[in-house]
């Protein structure tokens, strides 16, 4: 195939002055591997984000009553709690559903009291999913033949001055409104070192919940996906499976906050990418109407020869693009080992967040990760083009007004 | 059969620098026919450049009519203007103005390839070459090039398209009388053989020696046309 004349130009303008062409792609390398570094760091702590809020209980979906959106009442069961939650492992692209069931609870123990927001669960299925649940401190998590049995936080235990085997007098609400009390064998204690997670959790098995209560069955399902991203393609077939009156709510309907926060992040980081484009943009312009002006004459010969001014366009922006093929690829080569780094060793956030890693009830992973990928190419190549295209805007519109009859003297063009 | 290829008529042309009005052409008269190999002599600044570029669509002229192949130039717009000139205009500048990046063929290739040729292009180049006895620069940047070879190709990338008129500039300036007299012999035979028509701009009395016919300006004006009869440069061509 032959390649078009107007390409060999382009491609060989650029080694006419190797140190400007050099320092051109370093730019828009450096643009890229900037742009591209901050992507991967928002995208590895949106996702980080993503997992922490699903492992942290919530999930990623949440099969609840239809009235709890409206009331967020915990005594609210799902009309058939079996049948969701079956409907929900056997959906594509879930990897696991647990059944929960809540309610506002007292702990005391002597004179002690503390309230908090206890949680009923399938052990086996719990464990699993849950991370808080996997930081057993003392003791160890529930198990489903487990009766008259909880798990406590660290911060419950510290207020409490309680132990691992120590019983513990509950004071619920039940199904008629009147007290309902037990005593709960401490089996285990959980520390995630942060004191507003510790200071509330409490499990229970879900058969406990509902004797305690009076309220059978499971509150809400929590549903955890393979891929996060399938989230709004999985909630309608998962809506249309279950019982009429239930509903399905995503991670970010629950906690509007965490969603929020992502948004910010990631409009930010946009941003500051934004900034260090037009900051190359503007230096790569400068440099592409130095070349054209010291390329006047010959550009007025062509035109003279009989150019066309979409010729000229095309001329100057096929130089562009190789320009910022070139800068893509140093882009890469620079942004690659950083994000590679920072995906396997990640950054430690500790020293900068004091210790504490939780939002909203969530438990962050105090390492961050970036996300790398091959979206590292297809961002590279596209800053770096968009990048050179911009750039050649304004030296195109240059080279467009010079003036070919300066072709036929020696006059300055 | 029309034989006229330009005629201008009373053709004024003034340039604007800063508050001055400078009058390059004063009510310029011309015809130019088919076959001619025209000089335009004058000393500096009576307007034989900028009478080039009117007649090669580079510029309009400020009064006066300029008809190439009996289109007025000041009906075409900046597009239709380009397209005469790469389609039946070929140039020839005083600094050779070959594109350094690409070698002599690729040159000649170039002007076939903005007006759209295909496949085809590059034998029509390498002919173009050959026949001008340029064949071996073929593969050579212009800065492997003498100053002869680099105008000589310049000549054939001006007529690779088969131009019914050529305009070369000053095109002689930069080369010894050797190089010079064989470019000249070489328009000479192009001219001859693919019925093309040369106008040159020029000083050097090499050009006007081989010159069918020289146009004398001065002060923006024709002073003199003067036909020759003998056989242009044959005094030479005999030696």
């Amino acid at each position: 195939m032959r390649v078009p004349l107007l390409a060999k130009y382009a491609v060989r303008t650029m080694g006419r002055n190797v140190r400007r062409t050099f320092l051109s792609v370093v730019g828009v390398g450096v643009g890229c591997a900037i742009a591209i570094f901050m992507t991967a760091l928002t995208k590895g702590s949106g996702e980080m984000r993503v997992r922490a809020v699903a492992e942290s209980g919530y999930g990623h979906l949440r099969i609840v009553p239809g009235e709890w959106e409206r009331t967020r009442d915990n005594d609210l069961r799902l009309a058939d709690w079996r049948g969701a939650l079956e409907a929900a492992r056997s959906t594509t692209g879930v990897r696991s559903a647990v059944p929960h069931a809540r309610t506002t609870a007292l702990l005391a123990f002597g004179t002690r009291v503390t309230g908090l927001e206890m949680l009923g669960v399938e052990p086996e299925a719990e464990f699993a999913m849950n991370r808080i649940a996997r930081m057993i401190s003392e003791g160890r998590y529930l198990a489903s033949t487990d009766r008259d049995a909880a798990v406590i936080g660290s911060t419950v235990a510290e207020r409490l001055e309680v132990e691992l085997d120590d019983d513990l007098l509950l004071t619920v609400v039940g199904e008629g409104g009147e007290m309902e009390y037990a005593m709960l064998r401490i089996v285990g204690i959980v520390s995630t070192g942060v004191t507003d997670l510790d200071g509330a959790f409490c499990h229970v098995t879900l058969d406990e919940m509902a004797d305690l209560t009076g309220f059978e069955g499971a509150g809400e399902i929590t549903v955890m996906l393979d891929d996060p991203g399938a989230l709004e393609d999985i909630a309608p077939g998962l809506r249309s499976e279950i019982a009429a009156g239930d509903d399905v709510m995503t991670w970010m309907d629950l906690l509007p906050a965490q969603s929020g926060d992502a948004e910010s992040d990631e409009v930010f980081m946009s941003f500051l990418s934004f900034i260090v484009v037009v900051v190359v943009v503007l230096g790569i312009a400068g440099a592409q109407l130095t070349a054209i002006l010291e390329r006047r004459r010959e550009l007025a010969v062509l035109m003279a020869l009989g150019m066309k001014d979409r010729q000229v366009v095309g001329l100057i922006f096929l130089e562009a693009v190789a320009m910022g093929v070139l800068g893509a690829v140093a882009g890469l080569l620079i942004a690659t080992p950083l994000v590679y780094q920072t995906a396997t060793s990640g950054i430690d956030l500790r020293s900068l967040m004091g210790g504490d890693f939780s939002i909203s009830g969530v438990l962050l992973d105090p390492v961050m990760y970036s996300d790398m990928g091959p979206w590292m190419v297809s961002q590279a190549f596209l800053i770096g083009l968009v990048s050179m295209l911009i750039a050649g805007i304004y030296p195109v519109w240059f080279a467009l007004r010079i003036d070919p009859t300066s072709a036929l003297s020696l006059r300055e063009a | 059969m029309n034989d006229v290829l330009v005629e201008a008529r009373d053709v004024r042309k003034d340039f604007h620098v800063g508050k001055i009005t400078v009058n390059a052409l004063r009510g310029l008269d011309l015809e130019v026919r088919k076959g001619d190999f025209l000089a335009i002599v004058g000393p500096s600044g009576s307007g034989k450049t900028t009478l080039l570029n009117l007649i090669g669509a580079l510029d309009v002229a400020t009064g006066g009519v300029v008809s190439v192949f009996g289109q007025d130039l000041s009906t075409l717009g900046r597009r239709r203007r380009a397209h005469l000139r790469l389609n039946s205009l070929g140039f020839v500048f005083q600094a050779y103005n070959l594109v350094p990046v690409l070698t002599a063929l690729e040159n000649v290739e170039f002007v076939l390839e903005l007006q759209g040729a295909g496949s085809e292009l590059r034998g029509t180049a390498m002919a173009v070459l050959d026949e001008l006895s340029l064949g071996d620069l073929s593969d050579r940047r212009p800065s492997e090039m003498s100053g002869g070879q680099q105008q000589r190709v310049a000549v054939a990338r001006a007529v690779a398209a088969k131009p019914r008129l050529v305009l070369a500039d000053e095109p002689t300036a930069n080369l010894d009388s050797e190089n010079a007299e064989a470019l000249l012999k070489m328009m000479r035979e192009l001219r001859d053989e693919h019925d093309m028509t040369f106008v040159f701009s020029t000083h050097d009395p090499l050009v006007v020696s081989y010159a069918s016919r020289v146009v004398t300006l001065r002060d923006g004006k024709v002073v003199s046309d003067e036909q020759k009869n003998s056989d242009p440069g044959a005094h030479r061509s005999a030696n």
